[in-house]
């Protein structure tokens, strides 16, 4: 399967009458977008506010993160099975609003967290305050579910990006890139020489605001598959997870997975890179026994020497991202694991919930408890009363100057367990 | 049987026939422990105690399935609640200063109840 990225890069973002790309400026006519918001009768009202890199603005709380694109070229459209039909995507062309991004805010829960600040100390942590965003404020009528409620911002914010994608159809990409992963057979044939290696994806799957979804599919009644990984590049995987900031996968996250960009930077030169497995975290100890015994299957099957495995969340996830660890390595394929850490505020406590000798090579995202001061910014979108966010249970210490003190763990995308981030420890 | 502090689960499932539902009058650390007991006893844990993205110093409400009818001692079980103390334990030496109003309190106990139906829905 082959998929041709083409990158319009996007420098700015503006209000306008006209919605349109031009000199890689993102015009948005708000209107509109209040419009899209609005076709869904479960919001009362809408407020459409930018957030751009440097400026004085937190947005908080987060719930998603969707980048822009559209289906240029090739079966199926954007998001399948959410507001793309189901068909298989991940071949022809895709363009992409590169630097551009839609934000969902929205008080689901009374409990807050999820913070992108533009600014400061606290937009090292997150590669959201890099990106031009469209921050939508959503107010549910009156009485609404939380159910309910979760579900249409999840819409929204694909709409919006799927609208704003839209303005990219027809435009010259500054830049494309190819991905082209070969079936089995032709993998075998081009690459007899290197190492067989796929990405074992762990997505999130528990409950309301603990999902994500596959083709529409809600990954909690999945069974361990497998995917070419240009259908996550057109948006197959989505996130409906928004508890845990700072290691909650955003379904820009998914669309723009570093793994699997990165394994095929070495594709065909020092590894065959053979797709993806994907699996779930599911609570039930049970399910999480059959999906990590199928990815081991799924391993030995598809013939492969080594496997990158990422896991999303904290807590029980850690035990299915050790049996997921042990079993593989069990069957003499070598495994490298992606995930952050809780080792409490001074670092020393032991990471993750759940350990086993074979899991020896490990790449960390981050200590999430690691204490952060957030000053206090200009501007909020999302929550601006202050009282609200003090009643609001804020997970950290909000100050009577507007600054906050926090773990990193408040942060959308801090400590993010696909390695997403560029800072490091030498 | 679950094993929870949360009056929403006991509500729902108290009528069950399937499961038992024993209420705890106390924390999510005391549901950790009664869960522990049980597991000495002889149960199986079925779900893994630390459900939830939400922390076990942020949420005070916690339930647990574990098997209904009793047998030998299942090590695996046991390693995963002693592990989930242990957790439980590491958080707790960071008492976060949350203000519960009762929407709080409810968005809590109705994460817990979900979660939890999201695990016997499968079954």
């Amino acid at each position: 399967m082959k998929l041709e990225l083409g990158y319009i890069y996007i420098k700015d973002i503006q209000f306008a009458e006209e919605s349109k790309v031009e000199n890689g400026t993102l015009y948005v006519n708000k209107e509109k977008v209040k419009e899209l918001v609005l076709e869904d009768e479960h919001f009362k009202s809408v407020e459409v506010d930018l957030a751009k890199p440097g400026e004085s603005t937190r947005i908080m709380p987060v719930k998603d993160v969707i980048e822009p694109r559209v289906k240029v070229e090739g079966p199926g459209g954007i998001f399948p099975g959410m507001v793309s039909k189901v068909e298989t995507v991940g071949s022809g062309k895709t363009h992409v609003l590169k630097g551009a991004a839609v934000v969902t805010t929205g008080k689901i829960v009374a409990f807050q967290e999820g913070i992108i600040d533009m600014t400061g100390p606290g937009s090292e942590y997150t590669p959201f305050s890099k990106l031009n965003n469209l921050v939508l404020i959503c107010e549910p009528v009156d009485g609404l579910k939380q159910h309910d409620h979760e579900r249409a911002l999840r819409f929204a914010g694909y709409k919006v990006a799927v609208y704003l994608g839209e303005l990219a159809r027809t435009l010259v990409p500054d830049q494309v890139e190819v991905f082209e992963t070969p079936t089995v057979k032709e993998g075998l044939k081009l690459y007899p020489e290197l190492p067989r290696v796929a990405y074992v994806l762990m997505l999130q799957s528990q409950g309301l605001m603990h999902d994500t979804y596959v083709y529409g599919v809600d990954a909690k009644q999945t069974l361990t598959t497998m995917l070419y990984p240009t259908e996550i590049m057109d948006g197959a995987i989505v996130s409906g997870n928004c508890v845990s900031a700072c290691d909650k996968n955003t379904t820009y996250h998914h669309i723009n997975n570093p793994v699997v960009h990165d394994l095929f930077s070495e594709h065909g030169k020092t590894i065959n890179f053979v797709g993806v497995i994907i699996t779930n975290e599911n609570v039930y100890l049970a399910d999480k026994e059959r999906s990590s015994n199928w990815s081991a299957k799924l391993a030995e099957f598809l013939g492969l020497d080594g496997v990158i495995i990422s896991q999303e969340g904290f807590g029980n996830p850690d035990t299915d991202l050790i049996m997921n660890c042990k079993k593989i390595e069990a069957k003499g394929i070598k495994t490298v694991i992606i995930t952050d850490e809780y080792a409490g505020r001074d670092g020393s406590s032991q990471s993750l919930a759940d350990a086993d000798a074979s899991a020896n090579a490990v790449v960390t995202g981050g200590n999430a408890n690691q204490v952060i001061n957030l000053p206090a910014l200009e501007k909020v979108i999302g929550y601006t009363s202050v009282a609200d966010i003090i009643a609001g249970g804020f997970s950290g210490s909000l100050h009577e100057d507007g600054s906050i003190t926090a773990e990193l763990q408040v942060i959308t995308g801090a400590t993010n367990e696909m390695g997403f981030n560029k800072l490091s420890a030498r | 049987m679950i094993i929870t502090n949360n009056d929403w689960v006991y509500e729902k499932y108290k009528n069950y026939d399937s499961h038992q539902v024993i209420f705890i009058e106390g924390s999510y650390k005391d549901v950790l422990v009664k869960t522990r007991d049980k597991i000495h006893e002889g149960y199986e844990l079925l779900t893994h105690p630390l459900s939830s993205s939400l922390k076990p110093n942020e949420t005070p409400f916690k339930s647990i399935i574990i098997s209904e009818i009793k047998d030998k001692l299942n090590v695996d079980s046991l390693i995963i609640i002693e592990n989930s103390i242990m957790s439980w334990e590491k958080f707790n030496n960071n008492k976060l200063k949350l203000n519960f109003t009762q929407q709080i309190i409810e968005d809590f106990k109705l994460v817990d109840l979900t979660v939890l139906e999201g695990a016997l829905n499968n079954k």
